[in-house]
């Protein structure tokens, strides 16, 4: 339990560090270790299929994607953030961090329990036979995002 | 609910204050973008902690599935748009954003 702590807590860290970083390579560098831990959380919780995911393509192929949007749009023109939110970000985080101690506190056993339903079969046999609504649906999402892409990085005619 | 539950809900919680701290204060688009990752993370953190707890992880790894192809579906289109905005704007500053031309 102190091992799973360490690395929730590794996890918040680095996806803080991700949001308040300046540069934006290092900010994707340490969204893909927050991945990483996020991965090695999930199969330390037995989770292993969502563990494998969470690191191959979360850790692996967004950060690619992030890297490659950065490097296109590099031009050392840096967007100049409010100096006033970089001093209070951490503070308002911190307070947040409490108040939401604070919270988990006064609930910590008065969520009830809801019952449930035993599971049957194997992980294969939830995926394709209890959520094959969302397999459609994934494959429907994925088939809308690989044309939004194919229509946002068309070739304009004269016309257009 | 478990004691564990509650350990994974406060992390999943300070995840998401965190990205919604950043959505609220930066102003690069890639930034903005990176906060809504983290949010991402502390809803499949939570996802996979219910299931630990109610004994259902294989309909919270299913679910944390789905949500991880929807997010790379939504990564790669909103990194294009950013992308086709920076071509225009040239400049990744939202607040360009406010001078619309047709």
């Amino acid at each position: 339990m102190i091992l799973q702590t360490s690395l929730l807590i590794g996890l918040v860290i680095f996806s803080v560090l991700a949001i308040a970083l300046k540069d934006l390579l290092k900010s994707a560098i340490s969204l893909a270790l927050a991945s990483l831990l996020l991965g090695i959380i999930f199969f330390r919780m037995k989770a292993p299929y969502a563990g494998v995911f969470e690191i191959s393509v979360v850790a692996g192929l967004i950060t690619v994607l992030f890297v490659l949007t950065i490097a296109l749009t590099k031009t050392g023109d840096e967007v100049r953030e409010s100096k006033l939110v970089n001093w209070v970000f951490p503070l308002v985080f911190v307070a947040f961090v409490v108040i939401d101690a604070l919270v988990m506190k006064s609930l910590l056993g008065k969520v009830p329990a809801l019952p449930a339903g035993a599971e049957t079969g194997t992980f294969g046999d939830v995926l394709w036979r209890g959520r094959t609504l969302d397999l459609v649906g994934q494959i429907a999402v994925i088939l809308a995002g690989v044309f939004a892409v194919l229509a946002l990085f068309r070739k304009r005619d004269k016309h257009d | 609910m478990t004691n564990t539950w509650y350990l994974y809900l406060f992390f999943a919680a300070a995840l998401m204050g965190a990205g919604i701290l950043g959505l609220l204060g930066k102003r690069n688009l890639i930034k903005l973008f990176i906060a809504i990752e983290v949010i991402g993370k502390g809803i499949t953190l939570i996802l996979i902690g219910t299931g630990l707890a109610k004994a259902s992880l294989l309909t919270a790894q299913a679910l944390a599935i789905t949500y991880i192809v929807i997010e790379v579906s939504l990564v790669a289109t909103a990194l294009a748009l950013i992308i086709n905005i920076y071509r225009q704007t040239k400049s990744l500053d939202v607040r360009g954003l406010t001078k619309l031309k047709g």
